[in-house]
C-alpha cells in the first residue's frame, strides 16, 4: 500500500517537473523516453529546428602597427681634400648610407672641393687651369664593414653606442675638364650619441689616374672629413 | 659664394634634422609582444657584442619602437629601452597570442622579396663602368628593374640609363641565373681633344643574363651581360657590350 502511494507521489512529480519549461534535464528525460510528446504537446515551434543565436557583436579588425625601419642615414660633411699636385683645400659634400645587416652597409658620397696652385704654376706664373677646372667634383658608391662596434662613454652616465669601419669602392672624379675612374678606400669612425643621428670621422683615398701634368700617374687624393648625418 | 652655399648647406641640414626628429621620437602606437620564453634579453646596442643589462620575464611585454638592421629597439612596462635580436623577438606573441611574423633576412628572402639595391664595377663598350641598380619584385620570378651607370673611358664619357624587366629563372636555387630585356638611353661625352663631336643622347635597347649567388644574410653576388643596341642619327646603329659584377641586396 505504502509502495502504491510512493508511486503515485513520485508519478505526479515528475509530471510536474516535466511541465517546468525552464528545467532542460528533466525534459531530455522524457524526451529520450518518447513520452515527450504528451509532455509538452502545447508548443507549436516543438519541431522546428533549434534556433541558431547569431551574435550582434562586430567583429573588431585588428590592425596591427608596423614597425618603422630606421636603416637609412643621410647627412652632411665637411673636411679637407689634398689633391695631389694642387694643394689642400676645404671640402665639403653630401653623404648617405643604408645599413644591411649589423656588421655591413653601403655607402655614397658626392662631394666637391677647389684645387690650387701646383709648385710650378707658382713659380712660372702659368696657370695650367681655367677656374672651373679647378673645381674636384667626386662621387663614390662603397661597401662598408662594422670592424670594432663598441661604446663610447661620456662620464658615468652617458653611454653612445661607436663603431670604426672600413670602406671601399668605385666612382668618378669630375677634375681638370674630365672625368676619372676612381677606387676610393678608408675608414672611419661613427658615434651616435642618440639613435636618430651620427657622428663620422673619416679618412678616405681617391685614387685615379692623371695626366695632368705630362706623364700618366696613379694620383692618390686624401681627404678627411666630419660628417653628421640622420637615421630615417 | 661658397660661404654661402656653406650657409645654404647647414640651413637645409638643421631643418631636415628638425623635420626628421618628431617622426623618430615622436608619440605613435607601438606594437606590443608578450614573452613566452623564460626571459627576454635587452642589449645595450643594436649587435651582439654588446652586453645583456635586462631582462624581461615570461608574460611581461614590450613595446617595439623601430627596427635596425636585424635588431628591434624596445621599451618595457617599466619603461627601460634596450635592443631585442631578431632571434628572441621571433619567440614573442602578440596580444591575441598569436605568433609574431616579420621579415627575415634570410635564404627564403633572397627567394621572395619586395625590392633589391646593388652596386656594380665593369665595363661597358671598353670603357671603365660603374652603376647601381635598383629593383621592384612583382613575384619571385619577374622583376622591374631600373639601373644608372657612368662609363669612363679613354675617347668618351657618358651616362646610361636602363629600365626593364628581369625574369629569374630558379629563384630558389643559390645559384640563380636570369635574362633581362628593356630599353635605355645613353649620353655620351666624346674627349674633345681626341674626336670633333658633339655630346649626345641616343636610345637604346638591350637584352642580357646573368647570375645572382646568395651569400649570406641579405647579401648576394650578381654577375651581369647585357648587348645594347644604341638608334643612332647616323648612318648605322652601334652595338655596346656591358660587362659588370658587384654586391646587392634585398629588403
Amino acid at each position: 500500500m505504502e509502495s502504491r502511494i510512493r508511486v503515485l507521489l513520485l508519478t505526479t512529480a515528475l509530471a510536474v517537473l516535466a511541465g517546468l519549461s525552464g528545467c532542460a534535464s528533466v525534459r531530455n528525460w522524457f524526451h529520450r523516453s518518447g513520452s515527450d510528446t504528451s509532455a509538452s504537446g502545447d508548443n507549436p515551434d516543438q519541431n522546428a529546428p533549434p534556433r541558431v543565436i547569431e551574435p550582434e557583436v562586430a567583429r573588431r579588425t585588428i590592425t596591427v602597427p608596423r614597425i618603422h625601419s630606421s636603416n637609412l642615414e643621410l647627412g652632411l660633411s665637411y673636411g679637407a681634400l689634398s689633391i695631389e699636385d694642387f694643394g689642400t683645400h676645404p671640402s665639403y659634400g653630401v653623404m648617405a648610407a643604408y645599413h644591411v645587416t649589423e656588421d655591413f652597409f653601403f655607402q655614397g658620397e658626392v662631394g666637391r672641393s677647389k684645387a690650387g696652385l701646383t709648385s710650378f704654376e707658382v713659380l712660372s706664373n702659368i696657370n695650367l687651369l681655367t677656374e672651373s677646372e679647378r673645381r674636384f667634383t667626386y662621387y663614390d658608391l662603397s661597401l662598408g664593414y662594422n670592424f670594432l662596434p663598441g661604446e663610447a662613454f661620456i662620464g658615468r652616465n652617458f653611454a653612445m653606442t661607436s663603431a670604426f669601419y672600413i670602406l671601399g669602392g668605385i666612382g668618378g672624379t669630375d677634375f681638370a675638364g674630365d672625368t676619372k675612374f676612381t677606387v676610393n678606400f678608408g675608414a672611419g669612425y661613427r658615434v651616435v650619441p642618440v639613435d636618430w643621428l651620427a657622428v663620422h670621422v673619416q679618412v678616405q683615398d681617391h685614387v685615379f689616374q692623371s695626366s695632368i701634368l705630362g706623364a700618366t700617374k696613379l694620383t692618390n687624393n686624401l681627404e678627411a672629413l666630419i660628417g653628421t648625418t640622420v637615421f630615417f | 659664394m661658397i660661404w654661402r652655399a656653406r650657409q645654404c648647406a647647414l640651413a637645409s641640414f638643421l631643418l631636415l634634422a628638425a623635420l626628421l626628429t618628431p617622426a623618430v621620437s615622436g608619440a605613435r602606437e607601438y606594437l606590443q609582444l608578450f614573452v613566452t620564453e623564460p626571459y627576454l634579453e635587452l642589449h645595450t646596442g643594436p649587435g651582439r657584442g654588446y652586453p645583456v643589462f635586462h631582462v624581461v620575464p615570461r608574460d611581461g611585454s614590450v613595446d617595439v619602437l623601430f627596427r635596425r638592421t636585424d635588431w628591434f629597439k624596445v621599451r618595457t612596462e617599466h619603461g627601460v629601452e634596450g635592443w631585442v635580436s631578431q632571434g628572441d623577438l621571433q619567440k614573442t606573441v602578440l596580444a591575441d597570442g598569436s605568433a609574431f611574423h616579420f621579415d627575415l633576412g634570410d635564404r627564403a628572402g633572397f627567394t621572395s622579396h619586395h625590392f633589391e639595391m646593388g652596386i656594380f664595377a665593369g665595363a661597358y663598350g671598353g670603357a671603365s663602368y660603374v652603376s647601381a641598380y635598383g629593383s621592384v619584385s612583382f613575384n619571385s620570378q619577374l622583376a622591374l628593374e631600373g639601373a644608372v651607370g657612368q662609363f669612363l673611358g679613354r675617347y668618351s664619357n657618358g651616362v646610361t640609363g636602363d629600365i626593364g624587366l628581369i625574369h629569374i629563372i630558379l629563384p630558389e636555387a643559390r645559384w640563380s641565373p636570369f635574362l633581362t630585356i628593356g630599353l635605355g638611353e645613353v649620353h655620351t661625352e666624346p674627349k674633345a681633344t681626341l674626336v670633333q663631336t658633339s655630346d649626345r643622347n641616343e636610345p637604346t635597347a638591350y637584352v642580357g643574363g646573368g647570375i645572382r649567388f646568395y651569400l649570406t644574410r641579405r647579401f648576394f653576388l650578381r654577375a651581369e651581360y647585357k648587348a645594347h643596341y644604341i638608334f643612332t642619327t647616323r648612318n648605322q646603329n652601334e652595338e655596346a657590350d656591358e660587362w659588370k659584377a658587384g654586391f646587392a641586396f634585398f629588403f
